[in-house]
């Protein structure tokens, strides 16, 4: 199985490189008109079908892995390094992605994937999808390129195959870990598409703005699969890492960031393009960041650039990474300056106080969000280099920075969708504002009568504002529901939830796009929550009690326990929250026989108010006893249910558009048929 | 075993790539009447929105008058050179 798998390697590489270079020629042929009549198509056709077949062959290769995962080929030198025969199914899967050439030959895989579906449905623009085709195979060509001869996931062992392998990382040895890898790589993959499109666009010069509305379903697929991502390894980070926290600002959860940011203000700015011809070298260029960015991210988790406790494999390949962003961004550059006449557009700006400039500030402030993280990331590396040594950037500064621009962006989200395109008058703001600020003021003022006093400190002030942008935030969104329902409703006699139901129907990518801002809502007020956490720490023997907050836990007993895979050692606490007994809570650390680490099971009852985060940090020397840290957190679980709120408004904007789709097949509506008149008399008066 | 599978996988996929069709997809560079076409459908978008909006309360009456003014001229132009390039199509075009 592994000379199969090196072999469809190499025939994956060989058809990329025919796809990129026959793609190349049949594009140039037909642009400059030379070759036989139907020549550069057929030629095209054959590159397009070798992008097809690469998916063929790659998935062969991936499949080859598993096998030899799941059969215990230890021979296979990366099979030995992260699988052992007492490994679980899930995990002899999950085992592809989990060391350097898995990784990378999931990401090849993911890659030929999308560049499967993207050549199957080529008719939806035979010349752009062409571009587009060649250019992913020029991506494609680097990853394969990287797994034949950099990072080739088939070597193998020197000598005779031991017996075992030396088992899977046991931080990776969780349920999340089976999902969280892929999706965060169908996220940073699928940028590649639009990057594709955008980049094929700009060389062929392509008229109007159809590319972004072919690549918007790719765009919101690929974001919802990072997004994702992004919170299945928060989740994972604060189930497994026993810290206490979802979120460390750790360079490798920056490096998934930053692509999220860039890609969330390309999502909207490209809004702009299609509606009004504006922003055109801007959204270009986001997209080409954003693609750069995942690359980026790639590099961080794979080449060691910079440590992490994300960062499983660590190896040279940062040099191909390297020279392989600067390639593309030599010729992203390239076309920019040879076609950026191109990029004119069509309207400017015409007030500051308008949809377009709430997107404008969005835009700014999300790229605002996205340096300070570049810089905070790459900062060890530039002080190496300036000063030689290294200086770490830690959580403070990016809170410092990072809160201030989130509470802007969480406003701006509540001010954007009630302010009209092109501009609205004062008048028109305070109308639709009134109702919003009101709110906000009022949650703050009960929010402070409650207790919650701005000045005892910044995390108290900075939670505050959080709550009470949120309740206003909320307040706008429903309102643009209940503005929207109302007018349904005069129309057509139904109920407001109806009415509300036709709504969203109408526009899915609008009210699918308010239902993930009220998720973002939900999301800020978990976060807002970490302001009040409180932790303890104590060594916990038979029925030993400690309190923290409204909870009473009493140790019942602790012990041990073994399997195939790992010893474990667990404690069983008795929860009471008052006198009421709330449940049994096992925490546990498990101490892995293959690769002879240790992990942490946490445990956690979670409600709508607080996570009750119970962690078992080991025996105390001296006493023998259990050493229990009991965090209680805040609201956390609101961060959860945002990330599903989010998940079904992307749904919701990437179900069609039915009622457009009505009323395209009717032709006309009320102002159109004026705008037709208008036209006639137009188009008359110019033939005359 | 693996030589099979391996020259199995080869031979399919050769045949794949390189049995084409004599007729493959024709690729043409979008016109202006396309692109115009395009460019319509889009104003008609907006066109729609800033009349929902302005039903839903969004606009003061004398805003969305002048911005439904803006968009009907701009439809409007769209039009006009449609008409324009579809007549010189129909002049230019050979006779069945």
């Amino acid at each position: 199985m592994p000379t199969f798998g090196s072999f469809a390697l190499l025939l994956a590489l060989v058809l990329c490189a025919y796809n990129f270079i026959a793609g190349a020629i049949a594009l140039r042929q037909m642009a400059v008109g030379h070759g036989a009549q139907h020549a550069p198509e057929r030629l095209a056709e054959t590159a397009r079908r070798a992008g097809i077949a690469s998916f063929i062959a790659v998935t062969a290769a991936a499949f080859a892995l598993v096998w030899c995962s799941f059969t215990n080929d230890f021979s296979v030198a990366y099979i030995l390094h992260h699988s052992n025969r007492a490994l679980p199914g899930a995990y002899k899967f999950s085992a592809l992605w989990s060391g350097q050439e898995g990784s990378l030959l999931l990401w090849a895989w993911l890659l030929a994937a999308y560049g499967f579906v993207l050549r199957l449905r080529h008719k939806v623009d035979v010349k752009l999808t062409a571009y587009a085709s060649t250019i992913l195979a020029g991506i494609q060509v680097f990853f394969v390129l990287l797994l034949n001869f950099a990072a080739p996931p088939f070597a193998l062992v020197q000598g005779a195959a031991p017996a075992d392998g030396f088992g899977l990382n046991p931080l990776l040895q969780y349920p999340e870990m089976v999902i969280h890898p892929p999706m965060l790589y169908l996220g940073y993959v699928g940028f590649s598409v639009p990057f594709a499109f955008a980049l094929g666009a700009l060389m062929m010069r392509y008229p109007g703005e159809k590319w972004i509305h072919i690549t918007r379903r790719w765009t919101m697929v690929t974001w919802l699969f990072l997004t994702c991502g992004i919170f299945l390894g928060a989740h994972w980070a604060y189930s497994v890492l026993g810290w206490g926290g979802y979120w460390g600002w750790d360079p490798v959860e920056n490096a998934s960031l930053m692509p999220w940011l860039t890609g969330t203000a390309f999502l909207h700015s490209v809004m702009m393009q299609e509606k009004r011809g504006m922003m055109k070298t801007w959204n270009v260029w986001l997209i080409f960041t954003t693609f750069l960015l995942t690359m980026l991210g790639t590099d961080l988790t794979r080449s060691g650039l910079v440590s992490s406790v994300h960062a499983f494999a660590q190896s040279s390949i940062g040099d191909w990474f390297h020279a392989f962003m600067f390639l593309v961004l030599a010729v992203c550059l390239y076309t920019y300056f040879r076609q950026r006449d191109h990029l004119q557009v069509e309207h400017h700006l015409e007030s500051l106080v308008s949809r377009e400039s709430s997107f404008l500030f969005n835009n700014l402030v999300l790229l605002a969000a996205c340096f300070t993280i570049l810089w905070g990331t790459l900062f060890p590396i530039i002080s190496e280099y300036v000063q030689g040594s290294k200086v770490t950037v830690g959580a403070p500064f990016y809170n410092r920075v990072a809160l201030p621009i989130g509470l802007f962006l969480l406003f701006l989200t509540g001010i954007g969708p009630v302010l009209a395109w092109r501009s609205t008058s004062f008048k028109s703001i305070r109308r639709n504002f009134i109702l919003p600020t009101i709110v906000g003021v009022v949650t703050a003022v009960a929010l402070m009568l409650l207790g919650i006093h701005p000045w005892q400190d910044q995390g108290t002030f900075y939670s505050l504002v959080a709550f009470s942008l949120a309740a206003m935030v909320t307040t706008a969104i429903f309102s643009e529901f209940l503005r929207g329902a109302r007018v349904i409703q005069r129309h057509t006699g139904k109920n407001i939830v109806a009415s509300m139901l036709q709504l969203t129907h109408r526009n899915t990518r609008r009210y699918g796009g308010y239902i993930v801002h009220l998720g973002v809502v939900i999301i800020v007020i978990g976060i807002a929550g970490g302001a009040f956490n409180q932790s303890k720490e104590q060594e916990m023997g038979y029925h030993d009690t400690m309190t923290l907050g409204p909870y009473r836990l009493v140790c019942q007993s602790y012990t041990q326990d073994s399997n195939a895979n790992y010893d474990s050692e667990y404690a069983l606490l008795d929860v009471y929250k008052g006198n009421q007994f709330i449940g049994r809570m096992a925490p546990e650390r498990r101490f892995y026989h293959a690769s002879e680490q240790t992990s942490t099971m946490v445990a956690n009852h979670s409600t709508l108010e607080r996570d009750l985060y119970v962690v078992y940090e080991g025996r105390s020397q001296e006493t023998d006893k259990p050493i229990i840290k009991v965090f209680i957190n805040p609201l956390v679980a609101w961060i959860w249910i945002g990330v599903m709120v989010i998940v079904f408004g992307t749904l919701v904007a990437l179900t069609p558009n039915l009622e457009a789709a009505m009323v395209a097949r009717r032709g006309h509506s009320p102002g159109v048929i004026a705008a037709d008149s208008k036209a006639s008399h137009a188009a008359g008066g110019g033939q005359g | 075993m693996t030589l099979a599978a391996c020259a199995a996988l080869l031979i399919g996929i050769f045949a794949y790539v390189f049995y084409v069709p004599r007729a493959a997809e024709e690729q043409h560079q979008k016109t202006r009447l396309e692109f115009l076409r395009e460019r319509k459908d889009v104003v008609y978008e907006n066109l729609r929105d800033l009349n929902f909006e302005y039903s839903a309360g969004k606009y003061l009456e004398e805003e969305y008058l002048a911005q439904r003014a803006l968009m009907e001229n701009e439809a409007a132009e769209i039009l006009a050179e449609m008409e324009i390039l579809e007549t010189m199509n129909n002049t230019n075009s050979p006779i069945v």
